[in-house]
């Protein structure tokens, strides 16, 4: 496996913690509380016009005629335009994946001969109001004349129909790779066990939909667009490949942001068509989605299935993993990311997890159907493939007649390094721990007896286990060990003020995480100042440092890298005048709280704020030939891959009356390296893992047999609400990373990546006595109503003798 | 009294105890009117459709969704939206729980826990955990997990920090 050189911008300072770790309450939270939060919606500029689009009612239908006259007519209307409008500014926006086996597509900005799912932009209208808009929406005269809709991957893999015809065979994706003897293991088996395993349809869904503001000055030739993305330096990347605005004359501004969770980390036909309308109109020009659309047109995420398959000793050891996944990709690629993400992330990042399986082989493919494109979801393709792992290790564990913890210790890697069969290599964890931790919490021998006590009243409870890796700060190590060329680096701007106050920049924009909080405690210890003297911007806009996006559980070790590398340099700088006001070395001088002071020596001190104001403003404190900038601009990069690892347990109650799970107590381990801020990772958990409950139970974007989408309000999509989400407990490990900044791992993706297979694991616990073993969610009522009435046909484990 | 969707009325509105009057279209609705007409951004529209709660306000001192009140249905009536809750320029006792039990992420659905919240304590100072979950459970949050939302409603009743001082009108036009 290709890993990658190692360069400067790899390596950080070593700091005294001193903040980080602490409970540092948010810097962000007095705005938001008192709704001076500015969000995309908040924004409004003088002359603004608004901007609605008509989207198609059908699955897959070929455009027979559609006239706008009647639309451009109407009362309050400045602009309105078809495909054939937009195409001349952009044919639409490519998408695929740099693996083998990836054929591309484009997807329009507007559609044009065909329409390829419910929700595809036809039409775009901008007038004086919103309202005036969505008016002027339904006078649009078209028809169309439907085509077949294929909704099905099974079928869209056998060839039957056409969803996107630049996908001949339906297939957007497909290729595979065999590491060691894995036809050998499977062949010599004591005993294989195997399943099929589907994770449904999803949205993320954040509270705050998607929206794009742009407005054009021609004097200048300079566009400003206002966009709540997670990637706005890739956007204006784009808007310069895609539409010709000139780069250094583009500013992509992201406001306050209402969640992203991936939904938001792509590049959308809107963001591009906003600016082209607000040159046209020569007015700013303003689109916030709806929720209707955002469920139809915002990503989708994680439709599935995956094909997974241990052979096992006689010890009940796994010797051989392999892996298929089958991806729904919906109508086209989503650019940047492509329908890749969920097949190909699912078993190229998954299939070891933490075990000891010496062997790997996996086949993966996309097929278009006619849907929504499928985008990131946090922890996209990681979670149906860990959904997959972790239930098949239950289904082994049953299997082998072994606990769920013994299967696990019994298999999990023993020591570090460890090298698993596609070479990737995972340097530190406690994955070992982990287990023993999770065990110990649950008090398994206590809840086995309180479960058959309840068992013998007519109750059902379960519990079930989930380990996860994450993979965590998407890196070009990271990107590269997954035999992938993605070259990722931010930078961070640390500016110290006379008054010994920092203000620092970021690259990555937030969405939520407290990123201005958590950054602001690695800046504080670098520099040795006191936290609440540091103000964090996060990326407000792409003048300021740069960013390859808030993706991959990047930020605190990205972002936390390049800030805490900026600050060394500024760093050195007071230590130099500190050393130099105090007749000491430089390499005597410390910087912690807020002070200068030489080791050994406590009294002998200089305020850090002195020195600022020294440097500033007192040319006798310099030494020679000093140079006075008090304000770096680093890169950081990490130099190996590095993996965060944890686990989850689930307990739950089925109701045999109603086919609900109630989910009665979640108990977390999670090991992310050095905690920055105890606070933000519990939040990451603990949000992370009811949006998993919700993607195993409550969600479920729906389509009938013709492609129509049954879903598209928050009554028919349901995300979990506070009287079915459980109360936590929640154990931290630390073991720091060698590589990053003050040790910390990423973590922001985890709850959601392992929930699931905690979920399904504690539904089939509960559902022993009934022999029923479910593989499919999301599990409804009518499922669960069927497995505990006898009337669901069993999917026992196939345990196949050699 | 009927209206087409485009005509125009006069509405008279309390919002955090200042008299707003406009002419609006008579589909216009509160959550539109407060944000755009009185200029207070503070409320937030998560779907439009009266399931998120995030355009929660109270109105006469009753939660409501503003997304699914029309302007008109407001006329003469007093709101309360999320930017009245500071004492001064502090955080008041429930937002500062919010705060401490790290309630909030994104903040985005915020405004709506902290006016249904606000209307609970108001009415019920020492509300059980099943209380707050009853009256609360009509707003979505994709953030939190919600456990922490819990605890910050139940710190601030602890503390008694409702805020049951209801704003007084002032007198005079502002649009």
């Amino acid at each position: 496996m290709k890993t990658v050189e190692k360069h400067q911008h790899m390596d950080t300072p070593e700091i005294a913690a001193r903040s980080v770790g602490a409970r540092v309450l948010r810097s962000e939270d007095p705005r938001l509380l008192s709704g001076r939060g500015q969000f995309i919606a908040d924004i409004e500029l003088p002359g603004q016009l608004h901007v609605a689009f008509v989207r198609s009612p059908v699955a897959h239908a070929r455009i027979t005629h559609i006239d706008l006259s009647a639309v451009r007519d109407a009362e309050g209307v400045h602009l309105a335009w078809s495909g054939a409008d937009a195409a001349q500014f952009c044919e639409g926006l490519v998408g695929e994946f740099a693996v083998e086996g990836c054929n591309p597509t484009t997807m329009p900005l507007l559609a044009t001969d065909e329409v390829l799912y419910v929700g595809e932009p036809i039409a775009v209208v901008v007038a004086e109001t919103r309202y005036a808009a969505e008016d002027a929406c339904e006078l649009l005269d078209w028809d169309f004349e439907e085509l077949p809709a294929v909704v099905n991957a099974d079928a869209a893999a056998a060839g039957v129909g056409v969803a996107n015809p630049q996908l001949p065979d339906n297939f957007g994706l497909r290729g595979g790779a065999s590491f060691g003897d894995v036809a050998g293991a499977f062949e010599q088996a004591h005993q294989i066990v195997e399943g099929r395993f589907y994770t449904c349809r999803v949205s993320a869904a954040p509270m705050e939909t998607r929206g794009v503001i742009a407005d054009y000055e021609w004097a200048s030739k300079s566009l400003r667009v206002w966009s709540n993305t997670q990637m706005p330096h890739f956007l204006r990347y784009m808007l310069t490949a895609y539409l010709g605005f000139p780069e250094q004359n583009v500013e992509v501004i992201t406001p306050d942001t209402g969640g992203g969770f991936g939904q938001k980390a792509h590049v959308y036909p809107e963001e591009m068509l906003l600016p082209l309308l607000a040159r046209e109109v020569d007015r700013p020009v303003k689109w916030i989605e709806d929720r209707r659309e955002n469920l139809m047109a915002g990503a989708h995420a994680h439709e599935q299935y995956v094909d997974i398959a241990y052979a096992l000793d006689a010890t009940g050891k796994i010797t051989a993993v392999r892996t298929h996944a089958l991806g729904d990709g919906g109508a086209y690629h989503a650019p940047p990311w492509s329908m890749a993400v969920e097949p190909w992330c699912a078993v190229v990042m998954t299939p070891t997890g933490l075990y000891d399986a010496p062997a790997a082989e996996y086949t993966y493919a996309a097929v278009a159907t006619n849907k929504t494109p499928v985008g990131a979801y946090r922890g996209v393709g990681y979670m149906a493939g860990t959904f997959a792992r972790e239930c098949l290790a239950d289904e082994a564990a049953r299997a082998t007649g072994m606990s769920p913890f013994e299967f696990r210790r019994h298999n999990v890697v023993p020591e570090f390094p460890w090298t698993n069969p596609q070479g990737i290599v995972y340097d530190e964890g406690s994955w070992r721990e982990s287990i023993d931790v999770l065990e110990s919490m649950v008090d398994y021998p206590a809840f086995l007896q309180r479960q058959a006590e309840l068992r013998a009243q007519g109750r059902y409870i379960g519990l079930g286990l989930s380990f996860f890796v994450e993979s965590s700060g998407e890196s070009t190590a990271g990107s590269q060990e997954h035999g992938l060329g993605d070259v990722y680096h931010d930078t961070a701007t640390v500016r110290l003020s006379p008054n010994g106050t920092a203000h620092v920049t970021i690259g990555l924009s937030a969405q939520g995480q407290g990123l201005a909080t958590t950054m602001a405690q690695m800046a504080a210890d670098t520099l040795g100042v006191r936290v609440e003297d540091v103000i964090v911007e996060t990326a407000r806009s792409t003048s300021h440092a740069y960013g390859s996006g808030t993706i991959g559980s990047r930020g605190a070790v990205i972002a936390g890298g390049a800030v805490s590398r900026a600050a060394g340099v500024v760093r050195e700088k007071i230590r130099a005048v500190a050393a130099n006001l105090l007749e000491a070395a430089v390499d005597d001088v410390d910087l912690v709280d807020g002070n200068a002071s030489v080791k050994g020596a406590p009294d002998t001190s200089i305020s850090i704020a002195e020195v600022a104001t020294a440097i500033y403003f007192d040319m006798s404190s310099w030494p020679e030939d000093f140079d006075p900038v008090l304000e770096a601009t680093q890169a950081y990069d990490t130099a190996r891959a590095m993996f965060s690892n944890g686990a989850h347990a689930m307990v739950v109650e089925l109701d045999p009356e109603t086919g609900f799970v109630r989910f009665e107590k979640v108990f977390s381990v999670e090991d992310c390296g050095t905690v920055i801020n105890p606070n933000i990772v519990e939040g990451q958990i603990r949000g992370g893992v009811v949006q998993g409950i919700g993607a195993s139970v409550f969600e479920e974007l729906a389509y009938d047999e013709s492609g129509q989408l049954l879903t598209t309000t928050f009554l028919d999509y349901g995300i979990p609400t506070m009287d079915v989400s459980p109360p936590f407990e929640i154990h931290h490990i630390e073991t720091p990373s060698k590589h990053s900044a003050s040790g910390v791992k990423g973590m922001g993706e985890s709850g959601l990546i392992a929930a699931p297979a905690a979920v399904l694991n504690a539904v089939n616990d509960a559902l022993t006595p009934f022999g029923v073993v479910l593989r499919e969610l999301p599990l409804s009522p009518e499922k669960i109503r069927a497995a505990m009435s006898g009337a669901t046909e069993s999917a026992a484990p196939q345990v196949v003798a050699p | 009294m009927s209206a087409t969707p485009q005509e125009r009325l006069e509405v008279s509105i309390s919002i955090n105890g200042r008299r707003y009057k406009a002419p609006v279209e008579a589909r216009k609705t509160l959550a539109d009117f407060i944000r755009e007409d009185a200029h207070l951004t503070g409320t937030k529209l998560g779907c439009e459709h009266g399931v998120c709660g995030s355009c929660t306000v109270l109105i006469d001192d009753a939660p409501a969704r503003s997304c699914l009140t029309l302007a008109a249905q407001a006329d003469g009536h007093r709101v309360r939206t999320v930017e009245s809750l500071t004492e001064g320029q502090e955080l008041n006792g429930l937002q500062r729980a919010f705060r401490e039990q790290h309630g909030l992420q994104c903040g985005f659905c915020t405004a709506g826990f902290l006016m249904t919240a606000t209307a609970l304590l108001e009415e019920n100072p020492t509300p059980t955990r099943d209380d707050i979950v009853e009256t609360v459970s009509g707003s979505l949050c994709r953030c939190t997990g919600y456990q922490t939302i819990i605890a910050a409603i139940e710190q601030a009743a602890a503390e008694g920090a409702a805020d049951t001082q209801k704003h007084d009108e002032q007198e005079g036009d502002v649009l």
